[in-house]
């Protein structure tokens, strides 16, 4: 196991695996500072250019972007009180708070070291899951990978919508990128399904089109309303005080390792997602204060409303890379693009991923490392300018981001369909942004529909219907019909 | 606009699952199975929703974002230019165009990041990565392409 660790750490400083991570940073970096840009959204945007990388190279452009996505996020929230992500939303309560009382070095110093304690202890779960996690997904058969893909989506469905309606439009979502999944040449009996006998339907769905259509779409729409509001606060001197941010994060490291723990176990958890963690991580550090007096400090400025966070938020994405990797059920969004670039490279996640590809899983573990401890280096460097970059006109992003968009999906078969597909699922993405529904649900169907037909059916021919009684299928369809039921006993408990 | 957007979705799923289910009946059990076993229970979910949607009353204090059909001609419009005059003119035209008109930037740095974005563009896609452009639509039909 040490020897594939070690590999894997060879594998990211080859030359070029490094070089793209640094790309990925770079580019992440930027967009995690601008509020308004998603890393998701880039994620989908950046799928095209990784089909003639070889894994390693992909997943350290990939993850590399994603992991920095989150740290750079903080400090947008810290400095100007609006969240350079969703993910980071919980930073602005305490750290916007310290900016204002013009502690804002301080609260950047504790947002920055404990981004990378909890980017390093979320790594460090990842590889110590996977020796765990092996002997139980090597024994997984067909009908058991097929119910934890149904049991995926029966996370993702009823945890990202609230409530039985939030429940009922998350499965119409996930359920509707399952039917998608199904369009073009059927593998078993060559039947041709939905294809409207269209050459380009044949070969099914390209998934880059649609992702890119369905996350970038609605952005841009969104930057487009909004004019050039990203933000306007002149650069200033923030890097004073950012050391003692630092010393804050090791005077209240138990807390910066608990709250970094609660980001890697909601991040293991699928469907619950980083906007979840980053909340109760900042609840556990309101909780940990002793006195009354003591608690109201938390959204005055309390710095250790800023560390919480900050850890969780990072720790998170070693989290979620588990089931990811090792069972193909993403935890979040992200994840779920994620293992859409899997695919495309020919990677199937699951047993293969910690067997025969166990150096690119490490190496995966690696980048999270590297790219956190790079960006948060570069960070303490240009602590100064950093409020520069934001100020960035969304009008001038917007063409840029259209050329990537249309590019990006026409590179996937070079062909004009492509186009009208992202068009398509723009408008789609941007009917379930007005209307409020879950898009992870639906990229979570379009991702798992072909495996999930293919082991269904290899289930079916292999044991007929007593597949069903198999001990471990059994116990996921307990979980499935719990996880679905939840929300009723909430809503329940609630009346 | 949330109820519309709502039942639009819903309208839209219940006419791709009621037509799944339809299509699918014709074919081999092997191709038949998934599609019917997501599609039918997909139909029953999105005509629950379609009705929540239309008795719902969320739509009161709810507007359609204001502005919205000027990006969206622009997005169409760059579509368009694309079929029309191939990628490498299309690329060119929409960003100057974007940035002189929507964004309201001055002639210099329109043309300056025109040419910047247009640089990165070719110098990717056409001279590194070799991807093939076809030439639009119209040059096609002029006798332009080669």
């Amino acid at each position: 196991m040490l020897e594939a660790l070690w590999e894997g750490l060879l594998l990211v400083l080859q030359w070029k695996a490094f070089g793209f991570m640094l790309l990925g940073i770079g580019l992440g970096f930027w967009v995690g500072l601008l509020p308004g840009l998603g890393g998701a959204t880039t994620l989908a945007l950046m799928l095209p250019f990784i089909y003639t990388m070889q894994p390693v190279e992909a997943f350290a452009f990939l993850l590399g972007m994603h992991a920095v996505v989150a740290t750079t996020g903080d400090i947008t929230s810290v400095l100007f009180g609006l969240p350079g992500e969703a993910t980071s939303a919980a930073t602005v309560v305490d750290g916007y708070a310290m900016t204002k009382k013009g502690e804002a070095g301080r609260a950047l110093g504790a947002a920055l070291a404990s981004s990378l304690v909890g980017a390093i202890i979320g790594a460090v779960a990842l590889a110590a899951a996977i020796p765990i996690v092996r002997p139980l997904v090597l024994t997984f058969g067909s009908p058991e990978l097929f119910m934890l893909a149904i049991v995926g989506l029966a996370f993702i469905a009823s945890l990202s919508g609230e409530g039985t309606r939030g429940m009922l439009r998350g499965f119409l979502a996930g359920g509707f990128g399952l039917l998608l999944a199904t369009i073009g040449q059927d593998p078993q009996s060559g039947t041709a399904r939905f294809t409207f006998d269209s050459l380009y339907l044949m070969q099914g769905l390209d998934l880059v089109p649609v992702l890119v259509g369905i996350f970038a779409i609605p952005e841009i729409i969104d930057l487009f309303v909004r004019g050039s509001s990203i933000a306007n606060i002149p650069p200033g001197k923030v890097a004073k005080g950012a050391w003692e941010g630092v010393k804050d994060t090791f005077r209240h490291f138990g807390l910066t390792i608990r709250c970094s723990l609660i980001g890697t176990f909601i991040g293991v958890m699928p469907g619950l997602g980083g906007s979840v963690a980053q909340w109760l991580a900042y609840g556990h550090a309101a909780q940990s204060a002793k006195t009354p007096e003591e608690r109201k400090q938390f959204g005055q400025g309390d710095v250790r409303g800023v560390l919480g966070p900050g850890a969780a938020n990072n720790s998170k994405e070693g989290g979620s890379l588990i089931p990811t990797v090792a069972f193909g059920v993403p935890g979040s969004t992200s994840m779920a693009i994620l293992l859409g670039g899997f695919l495309l490279l020919g990677l199937v996640p699951g047993p293969d991923m910690l067997t025969k590809h166990i150096a690119v899983t490490y190496s995966m573990v690696w980048t999270i490392v590297l790219a956190n401890i790079i960006t948060v280096a570069l960070c303490f460097l240009f602590l100064d300018r950093l409020a520069g970059i934001t100020n960035v006109k969304g009008h001038r992003l917007i063409p840029i981001i259209l050329v990537l968009v249309f590019i990006g999906s026409y590179t996937s078969n070079s062909h004009y369909g492509d186009l009208l597909v992202t068009l398509f699922f723009g408008a789609v993405g941007y009917l379930m942004v007005l209307a409020g529904w879950p898009r992870a649900p639906f990229v979570l169907g379009l991702v798992l529909g072909k495996i999930a037909e293919n082991y269904l059916y290899i289930s079916t021919a292999r044991y007929e219907a007593a597949w069903l009684t198999r001990p471990v299928v059994l116990v996921l369809i307990v979980v499935a019909v719990l996880v679905i039921a939840y929300p009723f006993f909430q809503a329940r408990s609630r009346g | 606009m949330a109820k519309k957007a709502s039942f639009a979705l819903a309208v839209l799923i219940l006419l791709a699952a009621g037509y799944a289910v339809f299509t699918a009946h014709g074919w081999p059990r092997k191709a038949a199975l998934f599609p019917l076993a997501i599609g039918a229970p997909l139909l029953v979910l999105a005509l629950i929703e379609a009705i929540w949607a239309f008795k719902s009353n969320e739509a009161e204090g709810d507007p359609m974002p204001r502005g919205i059909a000027l990006p969206w001609a622009w997005i169409v419009g760059f579509l368009a230019l694309i079929a029309l005059l191939g990628f490498p003119i299309a690329v060119a035209a929409f960003m100057l165009a974007y940035l002189k008109f929507a964004a309201k930037e001055d002639w210099i740095f329109s043309v300056v990041v025109t040419a910047l974005v247009w640089g990165a563009f070719y110098g990717l896609f056409d001279a590194m990565l070799h991807l093939p452009f076809p030439a639009g639509w119209l040059l096609e039909w002029l006798g332009f392409a080669a």
